[in-house]
């Protein structure tokens, strides 16, 4: 039995990767008990204990190092934790600086390097455009109302504002522009992205690097209706040629390591990069769901086993997301609050 | 025996609010500087007060050292002083063999008063006035120009003195960084630099040594000095085949970041903030690149911020506490923005002297001014705070005490940690009589 | 008496069943709360205070005020008159 501790465990309206990665463990073949590490009491993972066992809060990655790792060791003092599979993108970098102590301790886990996670800064794209034969949309980093004008002037509207790490707005004019642009910086500070908006298909890859240029799997799939906050509600697998020629130049390239998603546009020939996530997207149990288990994968990684690369995939499989309801007492909730766990 | 109190609270849970409350709590005590205690500090020398470590001057001072000099063969650090002219603190830096950064006639007046020679003084500013120009030159200061102007009054100088003034150019230019400043100093990509040289050559008084350049403050890209490196390396190369001049120090300024917390940053810093051997690296390797047979120019490094930050501390005392409109606790301290000028752009580090029980909740830290601006924190987790508590803020030790303002209230006392512990004054608190010293009172209003 | 329908828990979790509020009190916060729900005055609970714990009755008294001034404000008490 694995102790395996994963986050992103917010099935919400904008939902973390968490839940996907846990069925996705649950379905393959290594026993994993599952600890949840939660931002707030009112994370729906929380409530889920078929799912997952323990469930810890853990404080804000922007409030220091030394309180994160702390926590984490807590943790692994009452759990016996093996592995973590952190899936949120503000946790990542003190996850990637953390990694070496955290094997030495026992805790594993299979991530990107820094200079990976640097990678997906949203104005480093030209270069990741330029390995992969991708196009990319005109990206501008702003961090002033002047620098903003100055991107804006520079493209026609709509254009997409962007946070460093969560957020996407669509604005139809300057004004809007600068609304998205304040609501974000004090959200998450700067800079904020300014990007041309680009039509077309919009298409995305998930898959687990090896960190020396090869892969453990890749799964390519076209967004088919997305919700108001621009998540995927259906979406279906496709077997592009182009795009997944791509993504495994991108992996050879950079030999990324672990999990990432390339988020594109397909557009007649040219495919734009819109965004690159290190980490599983939140609807990485559709690629378990057609016999790619990548949470698996990745869980064997970190463990030092060598995981199957195989990554025979049908076209043509669809994925539904839906909404559900559960109904329990005040006492998680109340535990939760008081102890922090549980 | 009594039972140990803690004030009682009560908190409202709301979601975005139940988050984990007990990891954080450790990291937020300091019982003491430097092993002396922050209760000792504040009976002795009063609160609020100013604490700098000696021993982190000298340990930061020296890793930096060690650290550029194990990637770059000649380097110079020269101390801004702008980050903070005390005597106490400049001589430090000049003890570990720092010269002089100064950019007014104030602080090249400090530097010499302080036994700095001319020729380890670096005179920058945009306003250099004519009489410290002259004795700049005279004493044989590195003078770094930025304007025609300036050049016009060298040149003048020159002329009286009957020598050839030799001198550093100022130049701005596109490294890939934002905000791009342009102000300092003449324009790279433009041409402006080259017709300036022609113009000095032409002029014939005037030689130029050195480049110079700075960038910004807190540049979190080390890339961005690897790019300045390589275009001042280019220019340079370029002035020397033109004009005959031997380029002998590239000046690269400041805007090293410290481990302080921008507003607007999210990550913590020690995750979100490049460390300082990033910047080495790049810098380095730049100038090593691009100089292969020929002579190393000297490097000079105008570090501040880096080196004095984190060697700061200011206690301050919790003087009331009050309910605001919306329930959320505000404490109201005896040090303000008059003392923190860089609360307006940074987070400090908040530290209490001892452990408090109680859960932490949302409180705003305000200071003692009767403006609405003076805000020190406005969104702080602590446990609640009984009158009189200490409390350390950190980083500090940049800026604060030069840009700090007598408004309303005294400035109170900064004192030096020595090595061995011993605790000095290096600034008295003001009195009355310092601040009315010089006014003057019209006769007829006696 | 508002006080007397909140479900409080030893751990000090409180809820309220009218409004669907949950709060959380620390040890102290939780003492007071039982004093008041035995209609015991605010000066007789700051004597308490003082006498349980380490605590001078002045500051007691001005910390009890506080707290009560909180419980206002969340429409959990009111001053008797």
């Amino acid at each position: 039995m694995i102790k395996v501790a994963v986050s992103g465990i917010n099935a919400v309206d904008n939902p973390g990767p968490g839940l996907g990665i846990i069925k996705g463990l649950r379905e393959g073949s290594t026993p994993v008990s599952v600890v949840g590490l939660a931002y707030d009491a009112m994370e729906p993972g929380v409530y889920l204990t078929d799912l997952i066992e323990r469930v810890y809060l853990m404080p804000y990655p922007s409030e220091g190092e030394a309180p994160f790792l702390n926590r984490l060791l807590y943790i692994k003092e009452k759990e016996g934790l093996e592995v973590v599979i952190p899936a949120l993108d503000p946790e990542l970098p003190l996850f990637i600086d953390l990694e070496p102590r955290l094997s030495e301790l026992g805790v594993r886990s299979f991530l990107p390097t820094r200079k990976h996670f640097k990678l997906r800064a949203k104005d480093r794209l030209p270069v990741i455009a330029e390995a992969t034969g991708l196009k990319t949309p005109a990206t501008f980093a702003v961090s002033s109302y002047e620098e903003l004008q100055r991107a804006l002037s520079r493209l026609r509207f709509p254009v997409m504002v962007k946070g460093l790490f969560y957020r996407a707005f669509r604005a139809y004019n300057s004004t809007e522009a600068l609304q998205y642009f304040q609501s974000i910086s004090a959200e998450w500070g700067y800079p904020v992205i300014i990007q041309e908006i680009v039509e077309g298909e919009e298409m995305n890859v998930v898959g687990v690097g090896d960190g020396e240029g090869g892969h453990f799997g890749l799964l390519a799939i076209k967004k088919l209706w997305i919700t108001s906050l621009g998540k995927i509600w259906t979406g279906v697998t496709v077997k592009h040629p182009g795009l997944l020629e791509a993504a495994e130049k991108f992996v050879r390239h950079f030999r990324w390591r672990g999990a990432f998603e390339l988020e594109t546009i397909v557009s007649g020939e040219d495919i734009y990069l819109i965004e690159i996530n290190p980490r599983f997207p939140a609807w990485i149990y559709f690629a378990v769901g057609v016999g790619l288990n990548l949470p698996e994968r990745l869980l064997r990684a970190a463990l030092g086993e060598e995981p199957e690369r195989d990554w025979e995939y049908p076209a043509g499989k669809l994925y539904i997301r839906f909404t559900d309801d559960l109904v329990t007492d005040l006492d998680l909730f109340q535990r939760m609050v008081t102890r922090g766990e549980r | 025996m009594k039972k140990p109190y803690q004030k009682p609270s009560i908190i409202k849970l709301r979601v975005g609010l139940l988050r984990d409350k007990k990891s954080g709590l450790l990291r937020m005590v300091r019982r003491e500087i430097d092993g002396v205690p922050v209760k000792d500090l504040v009976r002795k020398f009063g609160s609020p007060l100013f604490v700098f470590s000696e021993k982190r001057l000298r340990d930061q001072f020296r890793y930096l050292r060690r650290l550029f000099e194990s990637h770059y063969p000649r380097v110079e650090f020269s101390w801004s002083y702008k980050t903070n002219y005390l005597d106490a603190i400049c001589r430090i830096f000049h003890q570990e063999g720092a010269s002089a950064e100064v950019v007014s006639d104030f602080e090249y007046h400090k530097a010499r008063r302080l036994g700095v020679p001319g020729e380890n003084i670096i005179f920058n500013g945009p306003y250099k006035p004519r009489e410290i120009l002259k004795q700049a030159v005279l004493e044989g200061a590195r003078i770094n120009v930025d304007s025609m102007d300036e050049i016009l009054d060298l040149e003048e100088i020159a002329r009286e003195t009957g020598q050839k003034i030799r001198i550093g150019l100022r130049i701005n230019m596109d490294t890939g960084i934002y905000p791009r400043w342009d102000r300092f100093g003449f324009n790279l990509e433009s041409g402006e630099v080259l017709s300036v040289a022609r113009r000095i050559a032409a002029g014939d008084r005037l030689e130029v040594m050195g480049l110079h350049c700075h960038q910004g403050t807190f540049i979190l890209d080390p890339e961005a000095y690897a790019r300045a490196a390589e275009k001042l390396l280019r220019l340079a190369r370029k002035l020397e085949e033109e004009f005959g001049w031997n380029i002998e120090y590239l000046d690269l300024g400041g805007g090293f970041p410290s481990r302080s917390r921008p507003k607007g940053l999210y990550l913590p810093p020690e995750v979100g903030i490049p460390p300082l051997s990033e910047y080495a690296e790049r810098i380095a390797r730049s100038l090593l690149l691009g100089t292969m047979a020929r002579d190393y120019p000297l490097l000079v490094l105008e570090i501040g911020r880096a080196l004095v930050d984190e060697a700061g501390f200011l206690i301050t005392t919790v003087r009331s506490t009050k309910r605001l409109a919306d329930g959320r606790r505000a404490h109201i301290l005896d040090a303000g923005v008059n003392l923190l000028f860089t609360a307006f752009w940074y987070h400090f580090r908040i530290e209490i002297e001892r452990e408090l029980p109680g859960p932490p909740e949302p409180c705003t830290l305000y200071g003692p001014l009767c403006m609405n601006i003076d805000v020190v924190e406005e969104n702080a987790w602590l446990p609640p705070l009984p009158r009189g508590t200490h409390l350390i803020l950190s980083p500090v030790g940049a800026y604060n005490l030069t840009q700090w303002m007598q408004f309303i209230t005294y400035r109170p006392r900064v004192v030096l940690i020595g090595e061995s512990g011993q605790v000095e004054v290096i600034r008295e608190a003001e009195t009355l009589e310092d601040v009315v010293r010089r006014e003057r009172l019209p006769e007829h209003l006696r | 008496m508002k006080l007397r329908r909140l479900a409080i828990n030893e751990e000090g979790f409180i809820f309220d069943p009218e409004t669907g509020n949950s709060y959380t009190v620390n040890e102290t916060g939780l003492f007071i709360l039982e004093k008041l729900r035995q209609g015991l005055s605010p000066e007789e609970i700051a004597r308490l205070l003082s006498q349980e714990y380490d605590i001078s009755p002045e500051e007691a008294r001005r910390d009890l005020e506080d707290f009560l001034e909180v419980l206002v404000r969340y429409g959990l008490w009111k001053e008797p008159k």
